[in-house]
């Protein structure tokens, strides 16, 4: 995939994921590259950045296995730069849809 | 690569970013390491999936600088900021350098010819001193004039200045959030 590409995609990824309930970094990491194929460091950066704009907050909490967790959650703000990202990727992927749709009728 | 050799890697460059922060950093990929542990991946697995701990470094210090010149945007914080970016990529050498030379470019003449016009009275002395007999009364109120002239480009200097340092950080900022990513092709 184009390299430009990436980094708004990746940023919704994370958003969509913290928008049911909050999870850690590892957690996030995990279930993005059972999809995408990414370099999973890329992620943690991507976090810093969002939580320092003000769409996540972070808080520790204990695990029955491990150390304690740093969990993100997103803020209200968060939610609001989720759905605008949101509306955007819908109507570019619609359009590109669309395209190839017409593409494969002029065939 | 061990989990040793990733944080070395990863640590060097963090160098410029305050204790605190690398701090926090390191700890962040701590966890991820612990984590892939109880999931009963190798040292290797882990470091070979998180990737380039040179460039994942590079990007948290390209972050921290355009966080800094949005705080203050001095020339100092500006140069880092341009540089740090630069080096995340090829493409930003032409998508970043281009933009910024072409504006500082346009801010420096802008201001050279401030200064041209509000001195260039001192310009029509130095040339009355070293040639009397070539003085004219017409120089000396046209430099006057130009004086008058430079002292209104310096106003809006000022103020174009700061319009587009704004406007540069804000695309700083926007570049940073659309260039580099983590798809492996990267």
């Amino acid at each position: 995939m184009n390299v430009q590409f990436k980094k708004g995609v990746l940023e919704l990824c994370v958003l969509v994921l913290l928008d049911k309930k909050d999870r850690y970094g590892y957690e996030l990491v995990q279930k993005i590259s059972d999809q995408i194929d990414i370099s999973e460091g890329t992620v943690y950066p991507l976090l810093r950045r969002l939580t320092k704009e003000g769409y996540f907050t972070t808080y520790l909490k204990e695990s029955t296995e491990g150390p304690p967790r740093k969990y993100y959650k997103l803020t209200d703000n968060g939610r609001i730069y989720y759905q605008e990202l949101l509306q955007e990727w819908r109507e570019f992927t619609n359009g590109v849809n669309q395209l190839i749709k017409e593409g494969d009728l002029d065939e | 690569m061990n989990k040793e050799q990733f944080f070395a890697k990863l640590n060097a460059p963090l160098k410029k970013l305050p204790a605190q922060e690398r701090e926090d950093i390191l700890q962040d990929f701590e966890e991820h390491f612990a984590m892939g542990f109880e999931e009963g991946k190798t040292e290797e697995q882990i470091a070979d999936s998180l990737g380039s701990p040179q460039q994942i470094a590079k990007d948290l210090v390209a972050t921290y600088h355009v966080e800094k010149v949005e705080e203050t945007a001095t020339t100092a914080n500006i140069f880092r900021a341009v540089w740090a970016l630069i080096g995340l990529g090829f493409f930003n050498l032409v998508i970043v350098l281009g933009p910024f030379i072409a504006l500082a470019a346009l801010i420096v003449s802008g201001w050279a010819v401030t200064v041209a016009f509000i001195g260039s009275p001192l310009l029509v002395m130095i040339n009355t001193v070293m040639y009397p007999e070539a003085f004219q009364f017409f120089d000396l109120f046209f430099s006057v004039g130009l004086t008058g002239l430079g002292l209104f480009i310096g106003v809006g200097m000022y103020f174009a200045t700061r319009a587009v340092t704004n406007g540069f950080v804000r695309y700083l900022k926007f570049n940073m959030r659309i260039v580099k990513g983590g798809m492996k092709d990267a």
